[in-house]
């Protein structure tokens, strides 16, 4: 039963009322005092911690506490001070940690008072600002008659978890210390493996019912939603609070538990954005997995997301990384595959424009060129632009993160970990491969038109050519229809992973190829012109690993067979196959089996990842209308799933558009 | 070699039988349903299309063109900037057709689908039913039929029992009624009825709710008297059935 005064409570942001700014700026006075970063980094922890320890709040009911009262901090460095690293460092995104997985569970394992001794003093203060802090909140749980709380509060964090109450507790402190510390986007990892000891201990012992543990569960969940609006990405929901359930062990065994279920059950429930769950599923995998995962997506949150092990690890080990690590791999914020505990990976460090590289090659060749020249030129282009993507990235520096630091062991995460790999995504491959096919037909095969003809019409945005437009656009061969457009999907994959293959980065990595998009499917389309697949200039690209929005194709299995052709373990730095469902498929009383079937299907047919949308365009139209009607409304956006009308008005356009063909 | 008259084919069909399905649309039909939601079924002729909804209304289509396979309709089909201009009806081999089908067979024999035959009303054109579900079993797809049960029982009978499944639309109980809105008698399908309840293969009934017409305590409880314990879906009335009259150059006149 969910505690519905708790969910309410937080639902309707009532908690919002004790948000108060945040800490000054203190990057200037810093710089005076000669602090080096990772001093500034424990100052202004154990600042916040401290701020956050005036003011604890546990909610009605609440069983797993911590709150943010403050929004995030000010930057550490001054913007001068940015300007001379960046003279010599590539800083990615913000230039904090982000993405990757921490080891949460050896905090929770061996508690604050055993990690401090072994801490390096910046790292150690964090902790002791931490202490204090749940000292407060156990203070408060005694002033409010709060004794359950406080019970937990007096063993964790000091102390190492013994019941899951008291791991959900620490897991949620030490999630919470990420987040104040700056660092964002940071995933939880194999929740299930992780954390079942301590239910299986507490279901032996007698000591734990499941509804209750599954109340306790709901709580924890909850709490990944209590501050998430301050976790702002590209818009909110953007927050990197990624969950992986399921999947192979080292050992070769599959994980399928109590708590896998739980999870699962827990998540549809509640019916929130956060934590997004991941499913790792193989071609052994029963239907009644992927009628549970179908089950969530009826619910309209936009996850499970399905990663298929048979593609995922093989393609890891292929890539350098140790069969064990391969094996515990789970997904970054939004859909790269990293290695938990071991890796600092740059997962979305770059990003190929497909559409870019045909664009350049088309241009480059004169009316006599053959397709082999067209196909050469195109290899020769992704070559090209991914050596200059790669030559950007050189000295990547990172605010040290003196907290975060302590699930590493210690170690200074931000000079790199036992992987230490960049991921490129690579936007708009069906319009890449949509291009190449149209080309092949009508300027190589038919000879209707020539090169330059096509080029004339792309720069003036089709503009008097509606008859060529129309041929391009809706006649040509489409990816996800046929063949002919599908063997450029494996044409562009290769050449891809090609550009990349033997290429170290300067951190000892590898590059690896990926098949996502993240905004770039906005921003790349945004920078060229029409293109020879009939886009008009200022469309976007499909995003991540789709086909065309304008192919018009409604038949999914004809969309698997087709984008399961490429060698996707070439590919396999992440980035899902989404397909678009209205929500009527799943009226009928064998629906969740069938659509199961489908997933089932695309695993088999060596599909690396799944992304399903149950979605109603008439109700976010309304939505957009009324959104005060909608409050709740989730849908997906590329990696992640967003309260529709928190979306900028170009995000909710964007993905209305996209269910105008949905079947 | 036998050739027969598609208005579409649809992948991914749930709703047509079990398992994951292949749905193809037969043109033409002898019934006239006042609630008839796919209006290109009708005719046993292809027909042009012009989606109301998203044509800008430029023009660019009427202006004479010289492609041959226009000719027919009046309007160019290659030039429309936004995609909406098609023509419902294509003429296909049953080998032509059972080799597109062939396509989805791995996720058919994954989910325990096949392929169903629909409409307009497939006994229509039941030469070239039969012809393709042969060349679908020699695959071992299963296929289904989604009938009116609106044919002679020589040709109904002939084309069910090619069939793994029938599901069979029984509208309306009363002859007279039936008369009124499909513009045809029952009496023969509720031979076709009988007879298909008899002969031991799976089959499922179906009716639509009409508002008024077909969902009155009446006729449901007729229907039921009639059919007995058969497998009977209740089909929820679409409110969008008018929908793609316009596309057709056709009106819906059912009152709502």
């Amino acid at each position: 039963m969910i505690n519905r005064t708790l969910y309410t409570f937080i639902t309707e942001q009532k908690h919002h009322a004790w948000r108060r700014p945040s800490v000054p700026s203190r990057a200037a006075e810093y710089a005076d005092a000669g602090m080096t970063p990772a001093q500034r980094m424990s100052a202004r922890f154990c600042e916040m911690a401290a701020e956050e320890a005036k003011n604890p709040h546990i909610l009605p009911g609440q069983k797993i506490v911590l709150m943010r009262t403050l929004p995030n901090g000010p930057d550490v460095l001054t913007p001068g001070e940015w300007e001379e690293i960046r003279k010599d460092h590539f800083i990615h995104e913000s230039g904090y940690i982000s993405n990757i997985c921490p080891d949460h569970i050896s905090l929770v394992k061996t508690g604050f008072k055993a990690a401090r001794e072994n801490a390096d003093p910046l790292s150690a203060a964090c902790l002791d600002a931490m202490s204090a802090l749940c000292a407060s909140y156990r203070e408060e749980a005694l002033r409010t008659g709060r004794v359950d709380v406080a019970e937990v509060l007096a063993k964790v964090p000091e102390y190492p978890a013994e019941t899951f109450r008291e791991a959900l507790q620490f897991f949620r402190i030490v999630h919470y210390g990420l987040w104040l510390e700056g660092d964002y986007h940071n995933t939880v990892g194999r929740f299930d493996v992780y954390m079942m000891p301590w239910l299986r201990h507490d279901l032996d012992a007698g000591i734990l019912t499941m509804t209750e543990a599954e109340e306790l569960l709901e709580d924890f969940f909850l709490s990944f939603n209590i501050d998430s609006d301050m976790y702002t990405g590209i818009q909110q929901g953007d927050n990197g609070q990624s969950m992986m359930l399921g999947g192979r062990l080292p050992d070769g065994t599959n994980v399928w538990n109590e708590l896998t279920e739980m999870c699962l059950k827990t998540s549809g429930e509640l019916k929130l954005i956060d934590p997004k769950i991941n499913l790792r599923v193989s071609k052994d995998t029963p239907l009644s997995v992927y009628e549970k995962g179908t089950e969530l997506t009826k619910v309209g949150l936009g996850f499970p997301q399905y990663s298929n092990d048979d593609v995922v690890i093989p393609a890891l080990v292929k890539l350098g990384y140790d069969p064990e690590d391969a094996a515990n791999y789970t997904v970054a914020a939004c859909w790269e595959f990293i290695i938990p505990k071991v890796g600092m990976e740059i997962a979305n460090i770059g990003a190929l424009s497909y559409p870019l590289c045909v664009d350049r090659a088309v241009r480059a060749l004169e009316d006599s060129a053959d397709l082999q020249d067209l196909k050469i030129a195109v290899a020769r282009e992704i070559r090209t632009e991914a050596a200059a993507i790669m030559d950007k990235v050189h000295d990547v520096w990172f605010v040290p993160s003196p907290f975060l630091n302590l699930l590493y062991g210690g170690r200074n995460i931000a000079d790199g970990a036992k992987y230490n790999n960049f991921g490129i995504h690579g936007t708009g491959i069906s319009c890449g491969a949509d291009s190449l096919a149209a080309l092949e037909k009508y300027v190589f095969t038919e000879k209707r038109w020539t090169l330059s003809q096509v080029v004339a019409a792309m720069d003036n945005n089709f503009e008097g050519e509606d008859e060529m437009c129309a041929a391009l656009r809706y006649e040509a061969p489409k990816c996800g229809r046929d063949d002919l457009a599908d063997r450029y999907l494996v044409y562009l994959t290769e050449a891809f992973s090609c550009a990349l293959a033997g290429r170290k980065n300067d951190r000892g990595g590898i590059w690896r190829a990926g098949t996502g998009s993240a905004m770039f499917y906005l921003w790349h389309a945004a920078a060229l012109p029409a293109s020879p697949d009939g886009r008009r200039k200022d469309e976007p690209f499909a995003a991540n690993y789709s086909v065309s929005i304008f192919a018009k194709i409604e038949n999914p299995v004809s969309v698997i067979r087709s984008l399961t052709k490429p060698d996707l373990a070439k590919v396999c730095n992440g980035g899902p196959l989404t397909l678009e469902f209205h929500d009527k498929i799943f009226a009928g009383e064998d629906a969740i089996t069938k659509v199961a079937s489908l997933v089932q299907y695309f695993i088999r047919s060596g599909g690396h990842q799944l992304q399903l949308n149950a979605v109603n365009r008439d109700r976010l139209l309304d939505a957009q209308a009324n959104p005060e009607k909608y409050r709740q409304l989730i849908v997906r956006i590329w990696g992640w799933s967003a309260y529709f009308c928190e979306l900028d008005k170009e995000f909710q356009d964007h993905v209305i558009r996209r269910q105008e063909d949905v079947i | 070699m036998t050739t027969g008259i598609v208005f579409d084919i649809k992948g991914f069909a749930l709703h047509d039988g079990p398992g994951i399905r292949t749905t193809v649309f037969l043109k033409g039909c002898p019934l006239r349903c006042l609630w008839c939601h796919n209006p290109e079924g009708l005719s046993p002729f292809p027909q042009l299309s012009v989606k109301q909804t998203a044509c800008r209304h430029c023009g660019k289509c009427t202006v004479p063109c010289s492609h041959p396979d226009c000719q027919p309709f009046g309007r160019c089909l290659h030039i429309c900037p936004s995609g909406c201009i098609s023509v419902a009806g294509t003429a296909y081999t049953a080998e032509a057709l059972a080799e597109k089908l062939y396509a989805d067979r791995d996720v058919f024999a994954m989910s325990g689908g096949g392929v169903t035959f629909s409409g307009g009303e497939p006994l229509l054109q039941a030469d070239f039913v039969c012809a393709v579900s042969g060349l679908l079993h020699r695959e071992e797809i299963h296929t289904a039929m989604e009938t009116c049960g609106y044919a002679s029982p020589n040709v109904f009978r002939r084309t069910a029992e090619q069939m793994d499944f029938v599901i069979m639309d029984i509208k309306l109980a009363d002859p007279v009624l039936h008369k009124q809105y499909t513009g045809a008698d029952n009496g023969v399908i509720l031979e076709n009825f009988r007879w298909l309840a008899s002969c031991g293969k799976p089959y499922e009934i179906r009716t639509p709710l009409i508002p008024g017409i077909t969902d009155t305590e009446e006729n449901l409880a007729a229907i039921r008297n009639i059919i007995g314990d058969s497998k009977w879906e209740k089909l929820p009335y679409n409110t969008l059935a008018g929908a793609k009259y316009g596309n057709f150059g056709m009106e819906y006149t059912l009152e709502k």
